[in-house]
């Protein structure tokens, strides 16, 4: 039990958040983003793109994936799920980040 | 495919895929001629210059006056997008879309920079409450 509870977490800490540091939008989702970690331990790997050219370049790298479900172009936030290439983009409400992350496990 | 184009009487400087018919500086008709990217660029160098925060402010304020859309009344946010394009001017050539990425795909990328053809997004089209993507532009009330 301790195990499968332990994998469940490993995944879930693979969830990415590409997010902007200038973006209102990426800003309005942080406390859900926290809300989340702490509540139901889902961890996402916060990654800024417009000041750290290594995390640029990784979000580009996905662009295949995650432009067709965004408008056809790169936007932040971004929620992405490497292992499954799920992805929702945009300020959302908790609970539809919530849906969508609990999704992911 | 867009070029340059120069006003031979007045040296105004034209890119698109066809000059203007009457020069909207010295209203002269047909005086454009087709010129290089490096000659417009020779033209244009010593008139560069950087906008300051408040000319840039100035100017979407008045690109918004006779559009249906108006700059949004959030101050806060504003000034944090501001921030964002100004900083991407900086470290990337030009005030890009705080909240979007660019491709490094030049022609893409022009589209990311503000003010973008926001109207015929997704967030903006169609929509009462419409404004686009980063939320800079909001369609005024009615």
């Amino acid at each position: 039990m301790l195990v499968r509870a332990f994998c469940k977490e490993e995944k879930m800490s693979k969830l990415i958040m590409f997010h902007a540091l200038e973006c209102p939008h990426c800003k309005a989702m942080m406390p859900h983003v926290d809300r989340l970690e702490n509540e139901e331990k889902i961890a996402f790997e916060k990654l800024e793109v417009w000041h750290n050219d290594k995390n640029a370049d990784l979000m580009r790298s996905y662009r295949p994936v995650i432009a067709p479900k965004c408008g056809g172009q790169l936007r932040t936030p971004t929620f992405f799920n490497p292992e499954s290439n799920d992805v929702i983009c945009g300020e959302v409400s908790y609970e539809k980040l919530r849906e969508w992350a609990m999704k992911q496990a | 495919m867009k070029k340059f184009w120069r006003c031979y009487v007045c040296n105004d400087i034209h890119y698109g895929v066809k000059p203007p018919e009457v020069c909207p500086t010295c209203l002269v008709k047909n005086a454009y001629v087709e010129i290089s990217s490096a000659e417009a660029g020779t033209i244009m160098g010593p008139t560069r210059k950087t906008m300051s925060r408040a000319e840039f402010r100035q100017a979407i304020e008045r690109f918004c006056e006779k559009n249906e859309f108006q700059v949004c009344p959030d101050t806060a946010k504003v000034e944090m997008l501001l921030d964002g394009m100004f900083a991407n001017e900086q470290n990337h050539g030009l005030k890009y879309c705080p909240c979007r990425l660019v491709a490094k795909d030049f022609n893409e990328d022009l589209k990311l920079v503000c003010p973008c053809n926001f109207i015929a997004h997704e967030t903006y089209k169609g929509k009462e409450d419409g404004e686009c993507w980063c939320g800079l532009f909001v369609r005024r009330k009615k």
